[in-house]
């Protein structure tokens, strides 16, 4: 758990960090849309340096984002050998016996790629400067406008900031349940295939069943608070937009516009 | 086999941030055939001590001999499987462990996985449920239909299926009423005394630990504070209340008659021998 | 007229079995009232019932005059507080602080006076150095504690505890105990409290014992251990103090019925000093 990368959120005190969430999801979202526009190499190099700039202000390290990108490497590279095979378009750039390597499979997957880690910057940016509860705050507001075409805003903010706090309790539980099997012979690791399946069972079965019984006694406490799932209620947590969270929507959109620009009106 | 602690250190989260020393040089000799008592406050290392009776923790530090075997630090114990069987763990709250299709099952299955065939299995099940008292018509339920008393006494029949010479118990009548407190301590009393089974058992309950245990182990910051026969340690309360320890009710009125003038001997053992000595002594003065 | 009253009360999980079976009691306003029985004879169940978390099958539920049906089910919850037996599982809010206004938000008080109500609770359960604690970093006391303070905050008149000390440690059980005792002898809120603990039984000011679904005698604590043998056929036991009192009268010491050691102490003492 604690080398999970991608999502987890790293307490520090930069100006991204203060930021309104909903400023922040905004412009991810905004940003996300800009990266699709083909702007060619120069929108790419102008999306990067902006993303640098947000990355260096959040005092995020290198190293860091260089972890989250990680995983997609495999698989850029799995990608980079299907288009070798099957593309045959473009300059002929190298030939091996009778295999040829065109210039338009490694182009291809070049624009694949640079979109494919942009996305992860920004969106590892985001993650990792803002805590999850502000996160769960944020997608409420935004989500509020459509309550009105029955989208449960609130709901599902009330659902994530409840899965979220009972992630530590249910990580405790799992291990309880595992030492517990354990102490009855059970080995986790090792065994025939029939035996690692009463394994898992052993242990997804209890998680399960607490997991219910949880709920339900959840349910009974929100209820008797009065808590009525539809009906209105206040908010104790407010979220402020500040002077910067405006500059940081502004400058999402002059990224969005400098490369609709570029891609069509240059 | 007495079982024994020698310098036994154990640390969790060794070199990061979250470094814990929960276990420091921890000396203890338990007694084989005796129920002994493992008490501390919450924190204290007493869950950590006893996960390293079955090797679910290893030690950083020290040498644990238990059984036949010894488990060194930084070697990994031979036998570790078969000890789980020898030895075994009942977790506070141990209807949380249940999940087969029926009472049954649920309980063949610590023996299953010690390699008693099908057969074989479910014999040792039904007797270890006919210990702990369950009804027949609840084997072939589902563990989930019982109550929770019924499901703490399938649980600890899943343990005792697998016939273990040593049984450790973390607070095994946590939210009991009194009925299942005592339907309980009696059947732990009696695997003790009627099958010799050394019992060890972690608990905050001192009437509990009055009535059925032989000694005491105090657990305070990680190493042993105390540790001694059951007599000795409720002899004195101030023992009991420098650790905060709340003594049983017969304690507690023997000294406070104590302090009132009465003459009430150390070792009073039961309230039909502390209602003797307190009539003669009023009578005495009438 | 209590400030429950509960008349005739029925209700069953399944077909086969009365969990609850024509069940009729009343508690006065401003008492402490506990409530005793094994475990499956019907108390939590009739503390769901009560709240309206559970539907009765037939009979009467009043509080404060107020007869329990859908309608009014929110303006009745209003009125009780109930604090349950698992500290993890009626922790809601992410932090102490987002707890406690959980109450609120529900009540729809308005944000700016959220924050006095919240620091005011905290600080009658002494949890004010916690506000901002995740309840990961909490033990079980401190988070019954702290559904205590967001019950409170939400302005009840009855305060119902399910067992509420039934999984803490002696610490815990200790400053469950202390909040409770507290809160009946400086509010007038009533308090109803199921529990295993004789000592707190004692102290109480009204007792109802239950088995098997049915109620099987009501009255002060001194009427309820005057019946030894009521209570051993439904598995309940008397005070120590009680007992011993019972071993001394075989012996030929006559006292007066004392439910509390202390006050067995001190009979005792006069006794021993009639020299």
């Amino acid at each position: 758990m604690n080398n999970f990368t991608l999502g987890r959120y790293l307490p520090m005190d930069s100006p991204i960090h203060k930021m309104d969430p909903r400023a922040k999801i905004g412009a991810l979202l905004i940003a996300l849309i800009a990266i699709f526009f083909p702007a060619g190499w120069i929108g790419y190099a102008v999306i990067f340096a902006v993303v640098a700039c947000v990355i260096i202000l959040s005092k995020l390290s290198w190293g860091f984002i260089w972890k989250a990108m990680k995983p997609m490497m495999f698989m850029l590279f799995f990608l980079l050998v299907i288009n070798i095979l099957v593309v045959k378009t473009g300059d002929e750039w190298l030939t091996l016996g009778s295999f040829t390597i065109y210039s338009d499979a490694v182009i291809q997957t070049l624009y694949i790629a640079v979109r494919l880690l942009l996305m992860i910057m920004i969106t590892t940016c985001l993650t990792a400067t803002t805590k999850p509860l502000d996160m769960t705050l944020g997608i409420e507001d935004l989500l509020k406008p459509f309550q009105k075409i029955g989208v449960p805003s609130h709901e599902i903010a009330m659902l994530i900031s409840i899965a979220l706090r009972f992630i530590p309790d249910l990580i405790d539980e799992t291990e309880r349940i595992m030492k517990a099997q354990e102490s009855r012979g059970v080995d986790m690791k090792e065994g025939k295939l029939s035996e690692r399946v009463m394994a898992i069972l052993s242990l997804i079965v209890p998680l399960f069943v607490s997991a219910f019984q949880r709920a339900e006694d959840l349910a009974n406490a929100m209820e008797a608070r009065g808590y009525a799932p539809g009906e209105p209620r206040t908010r104790y947590k407010v979220l402020k937009m500040e002077r910067r969270d405006y500059i940081l929507l502004l400058g999402a959109v002059l990224l969005l516009a400098c490369m609709i620009w570029l891609a069509y009106f240059r | 086999m007495p079982i024994t602690f020698e310098h036994v250190s154990h640390t969790y989260s060794e070199g990061t941030p979250y470094q814990y020393a929960a276990l420091k040089d921890v000396n203890l000799d338990i007694q084989e055939g005796k129920i002994t008592a493992v008490i501390g406050q919450t924190g204290s290392g007493k869950s950590t001590l006893v996960q390293h009776l079955n090797a679910l923790l290893l030690p950083d530090e020290g040498e644990i001999h238990i059984l036949d075997r010894v488990i060194k630090a930084g070697e990994k114990p031979k036998k570790l499987k078969s000890l789980r069987g020898d030895v075994g763990l009942v977790f506070q709250f141990p209807e949380y462990q249940l999940f087969e299709e029926t009472v049954l099952k649920d309980v063949a299955f610590g023996p299953k996985n010690f390699g008693c065939s099908e057969e074989e299995a479910e014999e040792k099940a039904r007797k270890a449920l006919k210990l702990v008292d369950l009804p027949e018509d609840c084997y072939l339920k589902s563990p989930l239909e019982l109550s929770g008393g019924q499901k703490r006494r399938t649980a600890i029949a899943g343990i005792l299926a697998m016939d273990p010479k040593v049984l450790v118990l973390d607070e095994p009548t946590a939210g009991l009423d009194p009925a299942g407190t005592k339907a309980m301590m009696s059947l732990f009393y009696e695997l003790n005394q009627k099958y010799g089974k050394t019992v060890l058992m972690v608990t905050h309950d001192m009437e509990n630990v009055f009535a059925y245990c032989d000694d005491v182990a105090v657990v305070a910051d990680g190493s042993i504070l105390v540790h001694t026969n059951a007599q000795d340690f409720f002899r004195d309360s101030k023992l009991c209340r420098s650790m905060n320890i709340l003594p049983p009710a017969l304690i507690r009125m023997r000294d406070m008659l104590n302090e009132k003038g009465f003459d009430i001997p150390a070792d009073v053992q039961d309230i039909d021998a502390l209602a003797d000595y307190i009539a003669k002594q009023v009578k005495s003065h009438e | 007229m209590g400030i429950i009253d509960v008349k005739n009360l029925n209700f069953s999980y399944d077909e086969n079995s009365e969990t609850i079976d024509n069940v009729s009691f009343s508690v006065e306003k401003g008492t402490y009232t506990t409530i005793i029985g094994q475990n499956g004879s019907g108390k939590s169940t009739i503390a769901k019932l009560i709240t309206g978390l559970l539907e009765k099958k037939s009979g009467s539920i009043q509080i404060d005059g107020l007869e329990l049906t859908l309608e009014n089910l929110n303006a009745i919850r209003a009125k009780i507080g109930i604090v349950f037996q698992n500290p993890d599982n009626q922790f809601i809010g992410s932090t102490v602080r987002d707890d406690i206004a959980f109450g609120l938000e529900n009540h729809q008080v308005p944000q700016e006076k959220m924050d006095g109500i919240i620091d005011a609770n905290a600080e009658r359960v002494r949890m004010t150095k916690y506000l901002d604690h995740e309840p990961t970093r909490l033990s079980g006391g401190q988070k019954q504690r702290v559904a205590i303070a967001g019950v409170l905050a939400m302005k009840p008149e009855i305060l119902i505890f399910d067992e509420a000390t039934a999984m803490l440690d002696p610490q815990g059980k200790d400053e469950i105990k202390k909040v409770i005792m507290d809160l009946h002898h400086e509010t007038g809120l009533t308090i109803v409290s199921i529990t295993h603990d004789i000592d707190e039984v004692a102290a109480s000011d009204a007792v109802i014992a239950l088995n098997e679904g049915k109620v099987v005698m009501t009255g002060t604590p001194d009427d309820i251990f005057a019946h030894e043998k009521k209570l051993n056929e439904i598995q309940l036991d008397i005070p120590f103090s009680m007992k011993l009192e019972k071993k001394l009268a075989e012996r030929g010491i006559k006292l007066e019925r004392y439910i509390t050691m202390d006050g067995l102490l001190e009979e005792l003492c006069r006794l021993h000093s009639n020299m």
